[in-house]
């Protein structure tokens, strides 16, 4: 009887522990009375750490690996494939509001989605959407970060850069009449 | 400006999630799959699903098979992770039959392609 215990004890210790049912493990049945149940000895940390496989562990997270540069974390945040192949990401860098004059809240990088379909909601009139990234906005302090944090996440994206402003030139009537410029006909 | 990717070649040195080398990555994906599918009469059993084990063998299959692109290290390890916690809720019956089921995605309507049928529901 024993033996049969001390062997299945091993089988559940083992790696596949969960696949077994030797020992039920649905929340209907409990392990004997929880009141009477006795502690795990308490460890100290540092004979924790000095344990074998824990050592082992330890030296395999002190090497480095090598990975590609691009990493796409797309398999692992949880975003619907959706809303990560068909989407594309606007990066841009956010406007002055043109009823007031300070300009110190827009020197950033923004993205933003693409827009989905809206609806006018009939209870309110207000307007609804089913889109989960409509108003989403990040902020970044240059278009790099933003386009590396898209790259990541696997959204296309395009830079919508503003068109440069053109070169302030003063007017100046007097050049009209400059020595150098063949704009003095009459005395040459 | 038209959208375009980024490009980014080369490799770079970084610290691992919890496996050293592609082979380790494999072998833990490997025992997670034989894990998940050991287990799979059980979670029939256990949740009372309306499905057969053949099928939920072919979703296993399916949703693996769904990452057998991934070759960064420590995002293979990530999902092993995430898996085994999923396993583990599975289990121990943290999770309800309705999240078993949503695997299967019962209640999700195919969404419409071609035009015409895009324009009679009206979407985009």
């Amino acid at each position: 009887m024993f033996k049969v215990i001390s062997h299945t004890a091993n089988l559940t210790r083992s790696q596949l522990s969960r696949s077994l049912p030797a020992f039920s493990t649905s929340a209907t049945r409990l392990a004997g009375d929880p009141t009477s149940r006795k502690e795990a000895p308490i460890i100290d940390n540092e004979s924790v750490l000095t344990l074998p496989e824990k050592a082992k562990e330890r030296k395999a997270l002190d090497t480095a690996i090598v990975v590609p540069v691009k990493v796409d974390l797309s398999p692992i945040t949880g975003v619907p494939e959706e809303h990560v192949k068909t989407r594309r990401v606007r990066i841009y860098q956010p406007a002055k509001n043109a009823m007031q004059s300070g300009t110190n809240n827009i020197h950033h990088w923004e993205m933003e989605f693409d827009t989905r379909q809206r609806w006018e909601n009939p209870l309110m009139g207000w307007t609804s959407t089913g889109d989960p990234l409509s108003n989403m906005k990040v902020q970044f302090s240059s278009p790099d970060e933003a386009i590396e944090h898209c790259e990541k996440n696997g959204w296309i994206w395009y830079l919508d850069i503003p068109k440069t402003e053109k070169q302030f030139k003063p007017k100046n009537y007097g050049v009209n009449f400059s020595w150098n410029r063949r704009t003095r006909v009459s005395t040459k | 400006m038209s959208a375009r990717q980024a490009i980014q070649v080369g490799t770079k040195t970084v610290k691992p999630v919890l496996s050293s080398s592609q082979g380790e990555a494999r072998s833990r994906v490997l025992s997670l799959y034989k894990a998940w599918y050991r287990q799979i009469p059980y979670l029939v059993k256990d949740f009372d699903i309306p499905k057969s084990d053949e099928q939920c063998r072919a979703k296993l299959k399916e949703i693996f098979l769904k990452n057998k692109d991934v070759t960064d290290i420590r995002v293979i390890d990530i999902l092993v992770i995430k898996g085994q916690m999923e396993l583990k809720e599975s289990v121990k019956m943290w999770k309800q039959k309705g999240h078993i089921m949503a695997y299967f995605k019962p209640t999700e309507e195919p969404k419409p392609k071609d035009f015409l049928s895009k324009f009679f529901s009206s979407n985009e």
